[in-house]
């Protein structure tokens, strides 16, 4: 992968991810092997595949946690930044819901939104809100639109239900007000009910200029999605609109029906 | 207004403040050119032959009593401490009432530190080998003791109910029950405390009682910093190897099971430990022999000179309030200061990973290096007191737990760190919402634990420092006035006791947060 400075004037056309020939190398076979991808603001797109298949490691190189060992990343047109602060307001710019949430169980509700504003805070101010926590008003509001009591906020994360903190974990996405939102598989273990729920609030808060990118297990939960991939053994098997999509899309990807790569 | 746990981790290193304000005062202008010349020799260890060959005869003997002391208190701690066991005392006789006693009884031993059972037994045998291996001996006896019994009384009783309600007897059924889950605990706290005995072997050694620490005191009191630097290499590269084996054997016999359930586990095991414990037999004797221990030397008392009269006047006229406020104060200066520093460092070095590598090589060095030492070595720029004691007091446990952080950190996973930083959140910050959260109340309980051991160990830098009941202690012992001593080991052990009882509250309100 190059590492030439980011180009400063990012195009308002440029899209909000772009993947090109990217390749993670595995033990016995690539964990993603020339991945090209475009993701333009307000676009919404599932990830498809079995589980191995690479979607997660795609997550990691579009959050910018694992660098590719070939080809090349863009986040709004702009390349990994080189220095560490200019690499900081990058990341500032994309969110991620991870399959644990990675909440603070320690912290209270409102700390933990917070921690979704820690890019742009100084010392003193990420101090504070460990003794006193800040912006209220911000983090009521947060949570409203993630259809959550206010008054959970001064609560500590341990004691909120499952649902609670898949919500929390989505108003904290909110609070830092992302760019580019990823999803880790965040409906995995949840009820049909409340997978359709937070997955109608994930959809919703992606219009442009934000764009989702989001890895599924269950195709049945593709309403409401621009676009939808399928992954199989590190390769985009398709790319395609969701009304599109075959039955026959999905045997190539579960049960090896097809030949992978034919729509690539 | 409650601070939440992250910042509850940092408040100790609040006593920064008041410690850089007043150590301008306390620079007595002599001595940095020695500091200089002692920092650069570190570089230049010597490598004559002779230096070589006497460090490593001296940390053959260190060695060697650690490592007998270490097994005498093992010995006396398994025994004592289920003798001290409620659960047992409840299932043989019905009653826990001389479980209770029991623990009562060794309290006292516990509260006194190997550095001064090793000087009441210097007066009372004579200079012998064996007395630094019974000084190990009788303090870590009663500790593990403790350890042993608590963790035998906190186990689940079901299985062992389930036995006695089939009919076995009670021993028979105390021991299949109980044996199997007290072992994992018992063997990672007994390795711990070999690191320990290691490290009190060093110092007994600085107060005459032979090894490595007495060549460590000579080096360092005639300005041999080269040889002084050598013995201090020698000892991190076998403290070191000793942590990593201590660690490796900790993962592979104390915690498997837990995930791997393979039924050749368990077997494998017992059979590792079996053939450990076997090994370790003839190595005690090689080694007693080696170190020529004569425990018949114990026997023979030597007659101790007579009270001054008068003795006990000038005892209760010495000034008491002032020992233990200074060694109070002591205490909590140098808790504030290993408890507070180490994630106040961590946090400093988190953008560079060299910077922590940095780190555990000064940590270890502070593990290692004697109080003593480092309050001698002080002194060669600083006026004695509190604050210099409390710092040399301070820079040894933040060797251990800066350690012990490091290792909390690392165990509570990098997913929530990884998260922050994801999202644009600096490397320190992330490190402190994301690592230090989940351990900021179980790293502070065990503070509050150390708080007690650093208690114990203020007589080992006021012998040198000049303050507190450790400076006392030592004027007394140099003037045989044993009705003083009498009188300052009671109050040490009292003090030592109601220490013990505040930190133990202070570990259950941490944890039950």
């Amino acid at each position: 992968m190059t590492h030439s400075g980011p180009p400063q004037s990012a195009t308002q056309t440029s899209p909000v991810l772009e993947l090109c020939d990217v390749t993670v190398p595995g033990r016995q076979q690539p964990r993603l092997d020339g991945i090209h991808l475009r993701l333009e603001a307000g676009e919404r797109v599932a990830l498809l595949g079995a589980s191995g298949a690479g979607k997660s490691t795609l997550l990691a190189v579009a959050n910018g946690l694992l660098q590719p060992t070939q080809g090349e990343v863009r986040w709004s047109g702009e390349r990994r930044a080189r220095s560490a602060r200019a690499r900081r307001r990058q990341q500032a710019r994309i969110g991620t819901l991870w399959q644990d949430l990675r909440l603070i169980e320690e912290l209270s509700v409102q700390q933990n939104l917070n921690c979704g504003r820690l890019a742009s805070w100084g010392w003193p101010r990420a101090l504070l809100n460990l003794l006193l926590p800040l912006e209220s008003e911000a983090c009521t509001q947060a949570l409203r639109q993630v259809d959550l009591d206010p008054h959970l906020l001064s609560q500590s994360v341990g004691e909120l239900s499952g649902g609670q903190r898949q919500r929390v974990a989505i108003a904290r996405l909110l609070r830092q007000q992302p760019q580019l939102l990823l999803a880790d598989e965040p409906l995995a273990s949840l009820d049909p009910r409340l997978a359709q729920e937070l997955l109608q609030l994930l959809l919703e808060q992606a219009a442009a200029p934000r764009a989702l990118l989001l890895s599924l297990h269950r195709p049945d939960l593709l309403q409401g999605f621009d676009r939808v991939i399928g992954l199989r053994e590190g390769r985009i098997c398709w790319d395609r609109p969701v009304a599109q999509l075959q039955a026959s899309d999905l045997d190539a990807l579960y049960a090896g029906m097809a030949e992978p790569g034919l729509t690539r | 207004m409650k601070p939440a746990a992250p910042l509850l981790l940092l408040l100790p290193a609040l006593v920064l403040l008041p410690l850089l304000l007043l150590l301008p005062g306390l620079v007595h202008g002599g001595g940095w050119d020695l500091i200089g010349q002692f920092l650069l020799a570190a570089v230049q260890p010597s490598t004559d032959p002779v230096v070589l060959e006497s460090l490593l005869r001296g940390l053959g003997v260190t060695a060697g009593m650690a490592l007998l002391g270490w097994c005498a208190s093992l010995l006396i701690g398994i025994t004592a401490g289920l003798a001290s066991s409620r659960l047992l005392w409840r299932t043989l006789i019905g009653h826990s009432w001389p479980a209770e006693g029991i623990r009562r009884l060794l309290a006292i031993p516990r509260s006194i530190h190997e550095l001064i059972w090793g000087l009441l037994l210097l007066q009372v045998i004579g200079l012998q080998p064996v007395i630094a291996v019974i000084a190990i001996a009788i303090p870590y006896g009663a500790l593990v003791a403790r350890v042993v019994s608590d963790l035998l009384d906190s186990l689940n009783e079901r299985n062992l109910q389930a036995l006695m309600a089939a009919g076995s007897a009670p021993p028979a059924a105390l021991l299949t029950a109980m044996g199997p889950p007290l072992l994992p605990g018992l063997i990672s706290y007994g390795g711990y405390r070999l690191e320990c005995a290691l490290r009190s072997a060093t110092l007994l050694g600085v107060f005459g009682l032979g090894g490595l620490g007495n060549e460590l005191l000579l080096t360092l009191q005639s300005l041999q910093f080269h040889e002084l630097w050598s013995g201090l290499w020698l000892l991190l590269a076998v403290m070191l190897s000793l942590e990593a084996v201590i660690g490796a054997l900790r993962r592979r016999w104390g915690m498997p099971g837990r995930f791997s359930l393979r039924a050749s586990g368990v077997g494998r095991r017992g059979r590792e430990l079996l053939l450990a414990g076997l090994l370790l037999l003839p190595l005690v004797f090689g080694v007693g022999r080696a170190l020529a221990i004569e425990p018949a030397a114990l026997l023979h008392w030597q007659a101790l000179p007579p009270l001054a009269p008068g003795g006990w006047q000038d005892a209760l006229a010495l000034p008491w309030p002032a020992l233990v406020v200074n060694t109070v104060l002591l205490t909590l200066l140098a808790a504030a200061l290993a408890v507070g520093v180490a994630p106040l460092l961590l946090l400093l070095v988190a953008p560079w990973p060299w910077g922590q590598r940095l780190l555990q090589l000064i940590w270890a060095i502070g593990r290692l290096w004697p109080p003593p030492l480092t309050a001698l070595l002080l002194l060669f720029v600083l006026k004695p007191g509190v604050i210099t004691a409390a710092l040399a007091l301070g820079f040894h446990n933040l060797g251990i737990l800066g350690r012990l952080l490091l290792e909390g950190s690392e165990a509570a996973g990098p997913q929530r760190q990884e998260a922050l930083r994801c999202s644009g959140c600096g490397p320190r910050l992330a490190l402190l919402y994301g690592r230090f959260s989940a351990l900021a109340r179980s790293y502070l309980a065990y503070g509050a634990y150390r708080a007690d051991v650093i208690l114990r160990e203020t007589v080992v830098v006021g012998l040198v420092a000049g303050t507190g009941l450790g400076s006392q202690l030592n004027q007394s012992l140099s003037a045989f006035a044993f009705d003083q001593l009498l009188l300052l080991l009671a109050a040490y052990a009292a003090l030592t006791l109601l220490g013990e009882d505040l930190s133990d509250r202070a570990r259950q309100r941490l944890l039950q947060q």
